[in-house]
């Protein structure tokens, strides 16, 4: 891959399981320290997203905002490109679509199955950008047909789909069909490793390195100390070990059956049992976490490992008001120097 | 009206650090579920165009934390050494 230049940027994930004047509140405070991206999650158990981010569009006006992600099990493509463009005209050139497989737990409490994964984000992203182009779209998928689809308004601008992504397929396919790849990764090894895989979609799509927006979705924790930082971590890692493939707990020297202990444990919501096991090579396998400078020197090896785009997820920390700000003083200045560094 | 009337006389040097100490009260209370919605969505709005340490956005969000944790509140009051406006606010209980 040949060397290109480019810029970080900020990402913050916000889960709408508190009340929506909360995450607005953050949602604001994200936006006036410098964060230019908000992404809310998408759980049919938590808030609704799309109402969740058209408040939070309405007390902001510069930074671009999507669901982080919303999955076709749940929600028709259809469905999902009526949302985004429909917030796209409150907030124009803002928008943007995180798209993935959904959470196979969440999912299985609806009795939805995770068909196909690969076949149905393809044609999905196939229908939401078809469909927010405003033209009228026929398609005949193996998943979904499409008779005649179209919006009965305007859209403005075309509006960037960014696909969720862990695994080896998944990656390459984000790398050909996405505007941007989320890599569900907080380590570099992780992420060095997606690069890899994105890169054949991207070599498959005729596309350069550039022309993608390639983040790092992590899970994120600051405070003053590693120890309360990791301890509001170590609900988030539970479920990341639960839900990873035995290939990428390998990686992490991770046992199959610790995590496979700690996935029953959740489901069986035995939180004690779920949450002792994690440990710190844990925490650091699947998190970004400590203080300031531990995660300052964890975003640097994040960058260097090949993305552009910085996504601190959830928790963000023990208080989320002071982690934030503690993000604007003591982590963001850091970063303006990475301007310009190059990316192989 | 009698919050505003309360919140016009803390000290114009003491807005920010009880704003501050405000909205943490507010942000973190265990009770957050019984602010009104028109109440925070005002408090939205001047947190938008930071005036949440002016004498109209203070108001709001005592008038919030006196809802979600009256009692903190007024220790809060207390902390700041405001002991007219810990007897006024005292009074609206």
């Amino acid at each position: 891959m040949k060397e290109v230049f480019f810029v970080v940027e900020f990402g913050i994930e916000f889960v709408p399981r508190d009340l929506y004047w909360k995450t607005t509140f953050y949602a604001i405070q994200a936006e006036k320290i410098g964060f230019e991206y908000l992404w809310i999650t998408d759980h049919f158990n938590n808030r609704n997203v799309y109402v969740s981010l058209a408040i939070a569009s309405a007390y902001t006006e510069r930074i671009k905002f999507g669901p982080g992600v919303t999955n076709p099990y749940l929600v028709h493509p259809g469905v999902t490109a009526q949302a985004v463009a429909t917030l796209n005209e409150i907030a124009p050139g803002r928008v943007v679509c995180g798209l993935g497989a959904g959470d196979k737990t969440t999912l299985q409490m609806l009795n939805l199955e995770q068909r196909k994964p690969l076949r149905t984000i393809r044609e999905s992203v196939e229908i939401i950008r078809g469909i927010t182009s405003g033209k009228t779209l026929e398609m005949q998928g193996k998943i979904f047909n499409v008779a005649g689809a179209k919006l009965n308004f305007k859209i403005a601008n075309p509006i960037p789909i960014f696909i969720g992504a862990q695994g080896p397929k998944m990656l390459e396919l984000a790398g050909e069909i996405g505007d941007g790849v989320l890599i569900n990764a907080s380590h570099p090894k992780d992420v060095e490793n997606a690069m890899t895989f994105i890169g054949r979609g991207i070599e498959k799509a005729g596309k350069e390195l550039n022309d993608l927006n390639i983040s790092a979705y992590t899970s994120f924790s600051v405070a003053s100390s590693y120890d309360k930082a990791s301890k509001a971590v170590v609900p988030v890692v539970a479920y990341i070990v639960a839900g990873s493939p035995e290939i990428i707990l390998e990686r992490h020297e991770i046992r199959a059956e610790v995590a496979n202990k700690i996935r029953e444990a959740i489901v069986h919501r035995r939180w004690k049992e779920a949450f002792s096991p994690v440990n710190t090579e844990m925490v650091e396998a699947f998190s970004i976490c400590g203080t300031p400078e531990t995660c300052v020197d964890k975003i640097h090896r994040l960058l260097k490992a090949g993305v552009n785009q910085i996504v601190a997820g959830s928790p963000i920390g023990p208080n989320m008001r002071k982690s934030i700000n503690m993000i604007a003083a003591e982590v963001f200045p850091h970063f303006k120097e990475v301007i310009g560094e190059k990316r192989t | 009206m009698a919050l505003e009337r309360i919140a016009r006389k803390i000290p114009a040097s003491l807005w920010n650090v009880a704003s501050e100490k405000l909205i943490d009260l507010v942000l973190n209370s265990p009770n957050a579920s019984k602010m009104p919605s028109d109440l925070a969505k005002t408090i939205l709005y001047y947190w938008q165009r930071d005036q949440l340490a002016t004498e109209i956005g203070l108001y709001r969000i005592l008038e919030a934390s006196m809802i979600l944790e009256p009692e903190k509140t007024i220790s809060l009051m207390e902390e700041l050494g405001l002991p007219a406006i810990v007897v006024m606010l005292k009074e609206t209980l």
